[in-house]
């Protein structure tokens, strides 16, 4: 008897908290499906925000009204917080009105991101190379280089390369810029007009032999490119293949006569070729009448340094050299080269021992002074 | 066979064997499992978690929308706007709050408190709504004040609400609402393990299982709501945080130090103005959110826009290194004189935003004082900017426990947890010492309100066993002595009562007067043992609350106090004069 009440309450109890239960969940439900459409209104207006304070921003900095674009870029990342490209475009806006450090932050936010971005990578570098931070800046370029980037992967990374490479020898890191060459040559085909591009690249950064390469294969594909005829002229000038030279420069003299660049490397082969007594193919007399030359230079040269000597030069190296210019002086006659053709190389050994010593120290070496210490050094190369 | 005797035979059948075990399959049987009480309180638990989180959704969008028709959908509004949008909102907000809901000033958290400690779970729904509409008005027109506490209280009124609709016991009933209030501050914070704590910490004060539960069910299914539509990024974009080396902490302890200032500057200043402001005429009642609108809308225009709203993005901006440390210091301290202004003006909306943006903007110059003063020294500017809001919050709000895995949950970053704790303890310890009273325990008390204070009951001295007792003094009884030798004994000893040493283990005691019937009815010569019997005194341990002596001194003359290492050995004896002696030194220290 006393069981029924109770049992009264628990059947209400529980016919009453199920039901409770199913309201709650029916609730939950309708309020969920509720709070869904508001969202997509929400969101919806959202992305049309960003996009339309996006797109102003874009035209604000087309035309480089930058101060407008800060503003329509921050506007559209209220909107779309973490948009990268928005972001990028701030940078980029930031960077236009030179207020480098907020642009910095905004792009090594993104970095830490997305350390893979190619263009994140590249302005970093830029800010960076600009900060003159060498060991940033390589880093940054490197990352760029090996980064992904959307569109035409290998013509990103080439350009990155091309960058980095203008920024080595600006930095005069001429030994890395050769390395980065050597890593582009790579990727450029051998008839590509590119490959004069590489080679003044190569020339620049005093890679002459390479140079040279890009230059004949420039070549091979267009055999009137005056560019490269230059190129491959200046290169094998360097490289102190003078007749090779002579020839490449006088094509580029033949090709563009009114290149003073050209006629002026052209000049300076040429009197390099005829001021160098071991030329082949040279006749006893030509060959004495040019160290004969040479000789008188010599002599010019020492007449030119300060009598008390320098600290490049000792006054006692001086003397030296001159008792021994002035000893063989007397010597120093067609008629006693013609018999003595050793004497060819003893006159040319103290021309080039006196043009050496002097080029420190003393005046500044005239064109005939330059072309001995060129002679000079090939021939201490052979 | 009665009908007891009969209901007693069923039940002991169905309760073994193989009908027990059917019994425990039996539909009835199951719902009566799920639905117990405290089971239901969880399942509901986590209803109350999707619903309040489902709000504080809507609130955000209303906050938004308010935004974007109010103040425009630029970054830099024009002049006019900044000047007349907060001003006629503040006026728009003040005829709202003084008429139509007058539940919606004050601080959610003091209301979820009231409701948990005097109104045995109560909060007017029309709490919630005046809040969600005021507070959207007030930030979305860019009053210096945050979503959290709004969201807070209201989680907490739609938690009370379902708990008066499904007719909740009033012990579940007191509970519902700091579960409540937990979902919305998960939604709102997007950080469900703070949320807990703080409702832990400041609200309900103690733990216990089933507390708990309920608070992290509530939480962790509103903040899943939360995410669902709001995406599972978190607020700030924490930068990459990393403490580079031990020095550093003393740049970490300078910041603290900064903090804690700061947090009394704050809390100084709305301890002071608030009671100022509602002293003022009640007409001024209308126009004080109006003025505090104008004043923070004339900041904005001289160029600090930053300090309106919760101002959320230019958080994110400070930690990623977007001003000087000089413009950040400015905006740190134009941020405290705008929300004084707007909370003090009795405008709906929290203090949490713009505690994380005070503390941000001074973490952040702090952090930038020292790139430039001791380079060696410093980490990121973001790692100060993210530890600074951890030392307002427990400077400011004085929740030390919150303050720390708050910023853990934010960066996910344990590494950065050496500098967090400390700045924060200086910064609570510094506002501790010069503000004794926490902000809210000093609303509570403006508004006439004495509520318990969390503070002061974590800190509260508790009274031990150790703390009343006697040293046991030289003669201990043995249950093998007779009552003529034990008379003796207790006569030579100059006490009232003794203790004695049963075997094989075990404790009692007797008194004296006990002693003199048994000489005086012939039992001297009969051991202590054959007279008392086996009945042995419940002992206490010396660390034991002095409240559980309480619980035998009235029942024993005499109550020993033993070692936990060897219950055979006494460490002192507690009486009941002992006890009330020491409580009443303790109300006199």
């Amino acid at each position: 008897m006393a069981k029924g009440p109770r049992r009264l309450d628990l059947s209400r109890y529980l016919r009453r908290k199920p039901l409770d239960l199913a309201l709650l969940t029916g609730l939950a439900v309708v309020a969920f499906v509720f709070v869904e459409g508001l969202s997509r209104i929400y969101f919806a207006q959202q992305r049309s925000l960003a996009e339309r304070w996006s797109a102003r921003g874009t035209a604000d900095l087309k035309a480089q009204n930058y101060p407008a674009a800060v503003a329509d870029f921050r506007s559209s990342l209220l909107y779309a917080r973490d948009n990268g490209i928005y972001q990028l475009d701030l940078a980029e806006a930031l960077l236009g009105m030179k207020r480098t450090d907020e642009a910095y932050n905004y792009l090594i936010n993104l970095w830490e991101r997305e350390p893979e971005n190619g263009m994140v990578n590249l302005e970093l570098a830029r800010i960076a190379a600009q900060r003159e931070d060498t060991h940033q800046a390589l880093r940054f370029y490197h990352d760029a280089i090996y980064a992904t980037w959307p569109g035409n992967q290998e013509e990103e990374t080439q350009n990155c390369r091309l960058e980095l490479i203008h920024y080595l020898l600006r930095s005069h890191a001429l030994a890395q810029a050769q390395a980065e060459l050597m890593a582009l040559e790579a990727n450029i085909p051998d008839d590509s007009p590119e490959q004069v591009q590489l080679g003044q690249l190569f020339l620049q950064a005093q890679g002459y032999q390479q140079a040279l390469h890009a230059f004949q294969l420039g070549l091979r594909s267009n055999r009137r490119n005056h560019e490269a005829m230059l190129g491959a002229g200046m290169a094998a000038f360097q490289l102190g293949l003078y007749p090779a030279a002579e020839r490449y420069l006088r094509d580029a003299v033949i090709t563009s006569p009114h290149d003073a660049q050209s006629m002026t490397w052209f000049k300076k082969a040429r009197f390099v070729l005829e001021t160098d007594p071991y030329l082949p193919d040279l006749s006893e007399v030509q060959k004495n009448r040019i160290a004969l030359n040479a000789f008188a230079t010599a002599g010019n040269r020492l007449k030119v340094c300060p009598a008390q000597g320098s600290p490049a030069v000792p006054a006692a190296v001086l003397q030296g050299l001159e008792q021994q210019w002035t000893k063989l002086k007397p010597q120093m006659t067609e008629w006693r080269l013609r018999r003595n053709p050793d004497l060819v190389n003893t006159a040319m050994d103290l021309a080039f021992q006196i043009e050496r010593q002097t080029v420190i120290g003393c005046a500044a070496p005239t064109q005939a002074d330059q072309a001995l210490l060129l002679i000079a050094n090939l021939h201490e190369e052979n | 066979m009665s009908s007891q005797a009969q209901t007693a035979v069923a039940d002991e059948e169905a309760h073994s064997g193989p009908a027990r075990r059917w019994a425990e399959f039996a539909p009835a049987s199951v719902l009566r499992f799920v639905f117990r009480e405290d089971r239901f309180f969880l399942i509901l638990s986590v209803f109350i978690g999707i619903l309040s989180g489902l709000l504080v959704v809507c609130f955000h969008y209303a906050m938004g929308w308010c935004q974007i028709y109010l103040l425009g959908t630029g970054a830099a509004p024009s002049t006019v706007r900044l000047l007349l949008v907060p001003t006629l909102a503040g006026l728009v907000i003040a005829v709202l709050v003084i008429h139509v809901f007058p539940e919606a000033r004050g601080s959610g958290v003091n209301q979820t408190k009231a409701a948990l400690y005097i109104y045995n779970g109560y909060i007017p729904l029309k709490a919630a709504v005046g809040k969600f509409i005021t507070s959207a008005l007030a930030i979305g027109s860019g009053h210096s004040l945050g979503p959290e506490d709004p969201s807070l209280q209201i989680g907490a009124s739609l938690a009370s609400a379902i708990g008066r609709r499904l007719r909740l016991s009033r012990d579940r009933m007191r509970l519902i609402a700091p579960a409540g209030a937990a979902a919305g501050l998960a939604a709102a914070f997007n950080a469900p393990i703070s949320a807990v704590l703080f409702v832990i910490e400041e609200v309900i004060g103690r733990w216990t299982a089933g507390i708990l539960g309920s608070v992290v069910l509530a939480a962790v299914s509103s903040a899943v709501v939360m995410r669902w539509f709001l995406g599972a990024e978190p607020f700030f974009r924490i930068p990459t945080v990393r403490m580079q080396q031990p020095s550093e902490l003393i740049a970490y302890s300078i910041l603290g130090v900064v903090g804690g200032l700061a947090s009394v500057v704050f809390s100084s200043g709305i301890a002071f103005l608030r009671p100022v402001c509602k002293r003022l005429r009640p007409w001024t009642q209308y126009l004080q959110p109006a003025v505090a609108g104008l004043l923070t809308g004339c900041i904005a225009v001289l160029g600090a826009p930053q300090v309106m709203g919760a101002g959320y993005v230019y958080i994110d901006e400070a930690m990623h290194g977007q001003f000087t440390w000089q413009f950040l210091a400015i905006l740190g301290g134009l941020k405290i004189l705008a929300t004084l202004m707007s909370f003090v003006a009795g405008t709906p909306g929290g203090m949490f935003a713009p505690t994380l943006f005070i503390g941000a903007m001074l973490g952040g110059a702090v952090g930038g004082a020292q790139h430039v003063l001791l380079p060696h020294l410093s980490g990121s500017v973001g790692t100060y900017a993210l530890v600074g809001m951890g030392v307002l919050f427990a400077g400011f709000l004085r929740a030390p426990m919150t303050s720390v895995f708050m910023v853990l949950e934010m960066s996910g970053n344990y590494s950065i947890i050496v500098p967090v704790i400390l700045a924060n303890t200086i910064a609570y310890v510094i506002s501790r010492a010069l503000q004794p009273v926490p902000i809210f325990d000093a609303l509570s008390r403006q508004d006439g309100v004495e509520l318990p204070s969390m503070e002061e009951q974590r800190e509260e001295d508790v009274l031990h066993v150790e703390d009343a007792m006697e040293p046991p003094g030289e003669v201990v009884l043995d249950s093998r002595d007779t009552v003529g030798k034990a008379a003796v004994l207790m006569e030579q000893s100059g006490r009232e009562a003794l203790v004695i040493r049963l075997h094989p283990s075990g404790w009692g005691s007797i008194t004296s007067q006990d002693l003199k019937a048994l000489v005086q009815t012939d039992r001297g010569s009969q051991t202590l043992e054959a007279v008392l019997g086996k009945d042995q005194v419940p002992f206490l341990h010396p660390d034991h609350p002095l409240d559980m002596a309480l619980r035998y001194v009235d029942r024993w003359p005499l109550v020993p106090v033993v070692n936990r290492a060897d219950l055979g050995k006494l460490e002192g004896v507690i009486t009941e004069h002992d006890v009330l002696e020491r409580y009443r030194d303790f109300g006199r220290e």
